[in-house]
């Protein structure tokens, strides 16, 4: 019988062709149509360093997190490196970040902690620009909508510091509820914007029907800038219209330059989320979960409410598919016309480049593609209205359907861009390096008020808008004793009309 | 005698300096460096990461006792303090008086049960707990409802009247494991002879124990309340997993205070890390004298 012949392979034959699989893996200009992904990465525009490395990328994470884990190992593979993603909330990114830069490890890519001066990172050479490894940058800047990159937001002596792939057109404080609960309640959300009384109404509704197993309303209670969400967004669309991002813009109305949280769209505000307590329709853990809890009851049918961002539907669209949920407008005060949310120019989720990165060329070319129509295309297809696409057309062109789509709709009809104080003067972001919050901070006091530990919404509200004042008034002051060209003055922008636009010719009114 | 001079006494002894000098270098750059910086930063406005530091001499000590929150959270910590280590040290004490009896065959058994939460990750305890105290499925609201104990569920956590007691009971639970080590080996040292002695005397129950052996483990228990007190105001892990000090400062400690004013607030402003400095040389001196005080009654004690 004639011997079949065997295949025989070597020891030596097997790490031949291991070696030759890593030298491929190792080059970086291999054409990205090898790797055949669910994403069609374009070859750099220039020839990229073939040493390879170890790219560290710190975010915070929610629906970015799902994207870049799915392109950074399809991207680390075309480009012969490694990427270390760490998407992490807002809270671990405000510890995380400040100690890193402190100790000099941090991440090649970051985000700021909110609420952090820009101009400080540049000053204090935490940052360096992109220009130098974004091919051909001022081409690529052409293409994004104009307000996204501003000197002093993200362009500091003429060099471009922080990159924006998304756009900051959507709130954190959305009517999310569970269709069932809320259609056994009687109310259709859809319908048409609702009232407090409304709210109030369904919540108490959808707790009856509970009957202990679910109830009206959930907060991530113990997670304390939800309360200041929530209060200072219900209070605009109630009319006090006032300015959003950090201390020295936020609650801020800029047609006279005063803060607003005294006011009495924010009294009303806070009274819906004591009422929705006294009511027992608050879910009765509330102060214990932080927002991405409070977010993963939903689904599990605790809840009927909760006022969140659109970063909920991709989470719940891959954690809980079948669960029938909607998402509407925040809800509006008792016979009064919902009024425009207000903006800052500018992006979001502002990404910077570490100074001591030497991954500068991959972390640019990767910013480049994402920059790109393909790039966004890519992004809204995944993270959808989440961290909505700066590109609008690449967003048309994603086809998003759905709660994402809706999500999309409702932000271009009630968000406007509002002034903004740093851009009318580069040193009010000194006096954002100066400022520190109050303590007890407006997050606290509404948290207070809720747990009973503060007693009086208008006293309350009253002092707490006093030391904001207080606050920016020394913020001010020490700004200007250290050269700062600044007033009070610098917040108010008499031209503003709170219907319209506050575009570049505004700013050249003043 | 002729003393020998320093230069020589030295010289002489140079194997032990050698043999000091890696303890000394690591608590120079671990303990004295980091206390000396740390006291110099306290004489700053400074956020901790910018190259601007101004020297504004006692100006955040001043501030840090002008604040409320910090008295309230200062005050907080001793509560936390007085609530937890005389608890610790009965529980403790009672659970080592039993294991310490050579007839309790399964004595291994329960101390390895209790010693268990000792060798478990704070943080991870921390958030465990979260679940455990959760209003919603909780398995300590699910037992109380079952047993009618009480009708609606309790946010253990989330209400200010209930969260420091149930940090501090989850606290004791813990670390009781380690308290009764402690008592053992106190325990340990009693010998046989004295309870045969005291039993042929007819001292017998709790004569024996209040007359005969806690007079003889008194100093152990000086010792041992000195060692739990100072654990007690050190439990920065497990607020900070469990309620971050919250709601609205109700479990918030001294050491929680200080991380807060340290880093980056939710609300998103620059931190102050001269003012935590402050804070901490405030709070370390203050936990410095608690513990001269309670060495001072040790030694009064032993005379005794």
């Amino acid at each position: 019988m004639k011997k079949k012949k065997e295949l025989k392979i070597s020891r030596r034959t097997v790490m031949k062709g291991a070696l030759a699989a890593g030298a491929m893996m190792s080059v970086g200009s291999i054409p990205s149509k090898l790797f055949a992904g669910e994403y069609n990465i374009p070859d750099p525009l220039k020839p990229l360093p073939t040493t390879g490395g170890n790219m560290r990328w710190i975010d915070s994470g929610d629906m970015k997190g799902v994207f870049w884990k799915k392109l950074f190992p399809e991207y680390a593979a075309s480009r012969g490196i490694t990427i270390e993603y760490d998407g992490l909330p807002w809270k671990e990114i405000n510890k995380i970040v400040p100690i890193a830069i402190r100790n000099g490890t941090v991440h090649d890519v970051f985000q700021l902690p909110l609420g952090m001066d820009p101009g400080v990172a540049v000053a204090e050479g935490w940052v360096q620009p992109w220009d130098d490894y974004i091919e051909n940058i001022d081409e690529w800047l052409a293409a994004f909508p104009s307000g996204v990159y501003l000197p002093g937001v993200n362009q500091f002596n003429g060099k471009t510091y922080g990159t924006c792939l998304t756009a900051n057109k959507r709130t954190g404080t959305c009517l999310l509820y569970s269709e069932k609960y809320m259609s056994e309640a009687g109310y259709d959300p859809q319908a048409g914007r609702m009232t407090y009384s409304e709210i109030r109404d369904a919540a108490k509704k959808i707790t009856k029907n509970g009957n202990g197993q679910y109830y009206g309303w959930i907060i991530g209670g113990n997670q304390v800038n939800r309360w200041e969400d929530v209060v200072h967004t219900f209070g605009q669309v109630g009319g006090a219209h006032s300015g959003r991002g950090g201390f020295t813009n936020r609650h801020i109305n800029f047609q006279n330059g005063k803060f607003q949280i005294a006011s009495d769209q924010y009294m009303e505000a806070v009274e819906l989320l004591l009422q929705l307590k006294s009511d027992g329709s608050a879910f009765p853990g509330v102060m214990s979960m932080n927002a991405p809890q409070a977010r993963a009851l939903m689904p599990q049918g605790a809840a009927g409410m909760i006022f969140q961002g659109p970063w909920c539907i991709g989470v719940w669209g891959r954690d809980a598919p079948d669960w029938k949920y909607g998402i509407a407008s925040e809800p509006v005060p008792d016979g009064k016309e919902a009024q425009p949310l207000y903006i800052a120019e500018g992006g979001s989720n502002t990404f910077w480049l570490s100074a001591n990165s030497t991954m500068g060329p991959f972390a640019g070319d990767l910013i480049r593609f994402m920059g790109t129509e393909q790039g966004q295309i890519y992004w809204a297809q995944t993270v959808g209205a989440a961290d909505p696409a700066v590109n609008p057309d690449a967003v048309a062109k994603a086809g998003l359907t759905g709660p994402s789509a809706q999500a999309l709709a409702m932000f271009a009809e009630n968000i406007l861009v509002g002034p903004n104080p740093i851009v009318r003067n580069k040193d009010v972001g000194i006096v954002a390096a100066k400022s520190r919050v109050p303590d007890p901070s407006l997050a606290l006091v509404i948290q207070g008020l809720y747990t009973g530990q503060l007693k009086g919404v208008e006293a309350q509200l009253k002092d707490c808008n006093q030391r904001y004042e207080d606050a920016l008034d020394k913020a001010v002051e020490e700004a200007r004793a250290d050269g700062a060209n600044v007033t009070r003055d610098d917040w108010v922008f008499p031209n503003w009309d709170v219907y319209s636009n506050y575009g570049a010719e505004k700013y050249q009114e003043l | 005698m002729h003393k020998k001079p320093l230069s020589k006494q030295i010289y002489d002894a140079r194997w032990c300096y050698l043999f000091v000098l890696p303890c000394s270098i690591l608590t120079g750059m671990f303990v004295i460096y980091p206390i000396g910086m740390s006291w110099y930063f306290s004489l700053l406005d400074w956020s901790g990461f910018t190259k601007e530091a101004k020297f504004i001499g006692l100006q955040n000590y001043y501030e840090a006792v002008n604040d409320e929150f910090f008295w309230d959270a200062f005050i907080r910590s001793f509560i936390f303090m007085f609530g937890t280590v005389p608890v610790k040290i009965v529980l403790g004490f009672i659970i080592a008086v039993f294991l310490n009896n050579q007839v309790l065959k399964l004595a291994p058994f329960f101390r390895t049960v209790i010693f268990m939460p000792v060798v478990t990750a704070i943080a991870i305890i921390g958030i465990v707990m979260t679940f455990v105290f959760s209003p919603f499925n909780g398995p300590a609201n699910k037992f109380l409802m079952s047993t009618n104990l009480t009708s609606a569920p309790i946010d253990f956590l989330g209400n200010p009247d209930t969260v420091l007691p149930t940090v501090m009971g989850v606290y004791v639970w813990k670390w009781l494991g380690i308290t009764m080590m402690y008592w053992l080996a106190a325990l340990q040292t009693v010998p046989q002879d004295v309870y045969d002695a005291a039993k042929i005397d007819g001292a017998e129950g709790y004569r024996l124990w209040i007359h005969i052996i806690l007079p003889i483990v008194l100093p152990f228990a000086i010792v041992i309340i000195l060692v739990e007190a100072v654990g007690a105001l050190n439990v920065f892990p497990l607020i900070e997993t469990m309620t971050a000090g919250g709601p609205f400062f109700s479990s918030e400690v001294m050491e929680i205070y200080i991380f807060r004013t340290a880093f980056v607030t939710d609300s998103g402003t620059m931190p102050r890390l001269g003012y935590a400095c402050a804070a901490g040389v405030f709070w370390g001196v203050a936990v410095l004298f608690i513990t001269v005080l309670q060495g001072l009654w040790m030694r009064r004690t032993r005379r005794i």
